[in-house]
């Protein structure tokens, strides 16, 4: 990982969604799987068992109608803080956290498939890969050649498009810029987003809309009382929506006999 | 030192022990898995020049502008233009996957063509005069559908059908809309243009009047659960409330809302207008409650089509399936290479010749159509295909962009409008061109181009760069006229309604999740159907914990869905946002061909 320097300012890349907005059409979710090479789902895959970078939750008040409010929840790797869970679990070292960046990386070459990051993750974000990657013949001729698929028994999870951010520090580079601008990194859930619900930017610069919307009142976080200190913040204006945050991951579905 | 046997053992172990303190097994443990990422039986991306190209997504009538990703020449990713005048920048998950499409394992990859040729010309030498021939357009008012609309002018007894365009073809303004009562019509899940309704979105007032909490009924400011199929008695309700007179009886009755929620909601939509109401084309009410209400003009207006050449005037005019009389259709031509409004084939078949109708369907697989027809001849998907996209329901004005391949189709690949000139003796093989010199000659409007994002006046553009730049993904828009009401006869059509009562089916249907009318989706969309709870797939079905231990039915259950008009195997979900008494299904050729919505159905096990 590249450590932050005097030229290089550090940075803590950070996202804000608003909770309002999104629409829960999963625009985010293939458009994360088209960039970052996850395979179709397997036979036996199930929504515990496939991989999901990013998943929108459908998530309700829990009253009956007419009182009963539903919404959309995007959920992905928080990218905690310095106390970041899977960080003190990996007996590998396949997970760190960029100085340069924040963002939590895992490198899929170093892990042993332990899956002590997904016992220690609160926010159930982390995917083993329980087959190898396999795509209809001839499908494999549109993976993104900026991201290396990942073999049987590792675990992934979401980058930030780490993809993105090295092709944006090449074209900063070829521009003779130190720095990237802002707007020319952005993962590619923000750029799918039909709603533009989903905000990117650096949470050290004042000037970014994510900083401003970290700071902005109806903002909240998940699991803030765990201290993890994610860079991923909600927003909604609804009282019950940000009462969310506190609560445990939405049960998933009976495992299926066929996984 | 004496070498003992017990010294050797002693060293060997302790070493054993000691390495287990270096980094070296640990590294070698890495190393393996470098080796292992790196076997044949993980893909390696293809790298290449990096380039970027512009099209048209051809995967529903919206036609949202597409910027593609290549290495080398095959497209990796695809995104929105974000400066777009109609999209918007926006894309659906349907339209991000599109570049998986041409690699779909059910994909056709030949088909009797020549037979099929040979079918066709005889039944059209042979069509008697009480016959017809026929062609099926799935999506209407492409340049290919008026290629089938003049070659069944030129054929003896040619009829051109379409399914109901939504409002009559209509357009709908929603930037015009104070207020939408959206009588349920999916309008945050893919109905219009998606950019353009998410742009438009913060403008009105959503009232959403279903019986199913969908997405749209949870996004929407106000959701009244109305009664399944009640939605002609609710437009019924308010066209008298707004019209002064006494309320039907059978609106609170049959809606399930009370008299007082019905006329607080014509007084919503009278006081905050203009007030848009949409339905789908089982409410013909809503053509004089959208007058009452004052979206007439504004948010409702008349559009024309993108201009024509002069000598295509003379085709056959659309027709609904219900204006040919039943045992008619000699030989029935269908096209659905692109993904449009599903009819069901047991509203069809009573239209065909008793004896040996030719039956044609041009599909990517057999899921649709396929099933049924005797020749199923093999088409280009997209982005592979050549084709345009006419203005979509939610564009206020003419529009026209042209849908260019971003990869080659493979050979044998049969191209329904040139299969269907030529049966009829012609030659449409530049008819894109003719219309797009066509729509150049008439100097209006605007041409867009994606590359520098910049709008010209077509009067100052030449006709070969307009024609170059239609084929570059831009898009020709038409000068805004003055907004006029749609005419009346706008084509609604009421339909049967399904039998509400039968004792022995005690479920009540829910469609959800209609991908398009064949069901042409990327593999990776499991993400959504198969690996989260996002939405329902494909032959899927959802029940209520009661519903599913009534029916004797549990999660994960192969089951089977039956209806009066047949029976067809399912995947069993135990949702308890499903209402007890419901099953909620996600809808496919299959499945639509045995019930529609609202229709009655039980769960057994298989």
């Amino acid at each position: 990982m590249i450590a932050a320097n005097g030229n290089n300012k550090a940075k803590r890349y950070g996202m804000t969604i608003d909770v309002d907005r999104c629409t829960g059409c999963g625009a985010c979710m293939v458009a994360c799987a088209v960039e970052n090479n996850v395979p179709p789902a397997h036979e036996g895959a199930t929504d515990r068992k496939g991989i999901t970078w990013i998943r929108v939750f459908k998530v309700d008040n829990g009253e009956d109608y007419p009182d009963k409010r539903t919404v959309f929840l995007p959920v992905l790797c928080q990218q905690c803080g310095e106390d970041t869970p899977c960080v003190h679990v990996c007996p590998q070292q396949a997970v760190d956290v960029d100085p340069a960046t924040g963002i939590v990386g895992q490198m899929p070459e170093r892990c042993l498939g332990c899956r002590y990051c997904m016992a220690a993750c609160p926010y159930h974000a982390r995917y083993f890969n329980w087959w190898d990657p396999e795509w209809p013949a001839g499908m494999e001729k549109t993976l993104n050649p900026d991201v290396a698929p990942r073999m049987r028994g590792v675990v992934e999870k979401c980058n930030f498009c780490h993809g993105r951010w090295h092709a944006a520090k090449q074209r900063a580079a070829a521009a003779g810029k130190k720095e990237i601008q802002p707007g020319d990194y952005v993962p590619a859930c923000v750029e799918a987003c039909p709603a533009a619900a989903i905000r990117f930017g650096d949470l050290n610069d004042p000037a970014a809309e994510v900083a401003r919307g970290a700071k902005d009142p109806a903002s909240f976080r998940l699991l803030e009382k765990l201290h993890t200190e994610p860079k991923i913040y909600y927003s909604s204006r609804r009282d019950w929506v940000r009462r969310i945050g506190d609560a445990p991951r939405p049960p998933m579905g009976k495992e299926n006999p066929r996984g | 030192m004496q070498t003992t046997r017990r010294n050797l053992f002693k060293f060997l172990g302790g070493s054993a022990v000691g390495v287990m303190f270096t980094p070296a097994p640990w590294r070698l443990i890495t190393d393996t898995a470098l080796w292992s990422e790196n076997w044949p039986g993980i893909p390696r991306p293809v790298r290449g020049e990096i380039k970027t190209r512009y099209t048209t997504c051809a995967l529903c009538p919206a036609g949202c502008a597409v910027r593609a990703r290549l290495v080398g020449e095959q497209p990796v990713a695809l995104m929105g233009v974000p400066a777009h005048p109609l999209s918007l920048g926006a894309l659906c998950p349907f339209g991000l996957t599109g570049h998986h499409l041409p690699y779909h394992p059910e994909r056709l990859k030949q088909g009797p063509a020549h037979e099929a040729a040979g079918a066709v010309a005889n039944a059209i030498a042979q069509c008697g005069p009480n016959e017809r021939i026929a062609v099926l357009d799935l999506r209407p008012g492409r340049t290919a559908s008026w290629t089938y609309r003049r070659a069944m002018a030129a054929v003896k007894n040619g009829v051109y059908l379409t399914a109901p365009r939504p409002l009559g073809g209509a357009a709908v303004n929603l930037a015009a809309a104070r207020t939408v009562l959206s009588i349920g019509v999916p309008l945050l899940e893919g109905w219009g243009t998606p950019g353009n309704v998410l742009a438009a979105r913060a403008g009105f007032r959503l009232i959403q009047a279903e019986p199913f909490e969908s997405r749209t009924a949870a996004l929407a400011d106000l959701w009244l659960r109305i009664n399944p199929g009640s939605g002609r008695s609710l437009a019924l309700g308010l066209t008298a409330q707004l019209e002064g007179k006494a309320m039907p009886a059978q609106a609170a009755a049959e809606t399930g809302l009370t008299e007082s929620q019905i006329a607080d909601l014509a007084a919503d939509l009278a006081h905050n207008g203009p007030a848009l109401v949409l339905a789908g084309e089982d409410v013909p009410e809503v053509a004089p409650l959208n007058r009452l209400t004052g979206a007439w003009g504004k948010a409702l207006i008349a559009r024309a089509e993108a201009p024509v050449p002069d000598s295509w005037k003379k085709a056959a005019p659309p027709a609904g399936l219900a204006s040919v009389p039943d045992g008619s259709i000699r030989a029935l031509l269908i096209d659905e290479s692109v993904p449009g409004d599903y009819i069901p084939w047991n509203a069809i078949a009573p239209k065909l010749v008793p004896d040996n109708p030719v039956v044609v369907a041009f599909a990517w697989s057999r899921n649709g159509y396929g099933r049924h027809a005797q020749f199923t001849l093999p088409t280009a998907v997209y982005p592979e295909m050549t084709g345009d996209a006419p203005a979509a329901t939610d564009s206020p004005a003419a529009a026209f962009r042209i849908s260019t391949p971003l990869v080659p189709a493979p050979a044998g690949m049969v191209d329904p409008a040139a299969f269907i000139a030529g049966a009829a003796g012609m030659d449409a093989s530049s008819a894109l061109r003719e219309r797009a010199d066509a729509i150049h000659k008439t100097g209006r409007g605007t041409l867009f181009t994606c590359a520098d994002a910049k709008s010209t006046p077509v009067k100052e553009v030449k006709p070969e760069d307009f024609w170059k730049a239609l084929n570059e993904g831009g898009c020709w828009v038409d000068a805004a006229g003055k907004p006029s009401a749609p005419v009346e006869e706008t084509g609604w059509q009421a339909k049967t309604p399904a039998p509400q009562e039968a004792s022995d089916l005690p479920l009540l249907v829910a469609l959800t999740d209609l991908p398009g009318a064949t069901g042409l989706i990327s593999p990776l969309m499991s993400k959504l159907y198969q690996e989260s709870n996002l939405r329902l797939g494909p032959n899927r079905a959802a029940l209520n914990p009661a519903s599913a231990a009534a029916c004797g039915v549990s999660e994960g259950a192969h089951a089977v869905l039956q209806t009066r008009l047949g029976e067809r195997p399912i995947q069993v979900t135990v949702s308890a946002s499903v209402p007890p008494g419901v099953v909620e299904v996600g809808a496919s050729p299959e499945i639509l061909d045995i019930c529609g919505a609202f229709s009655r159905a039980r769960v057994a096990q298989s």
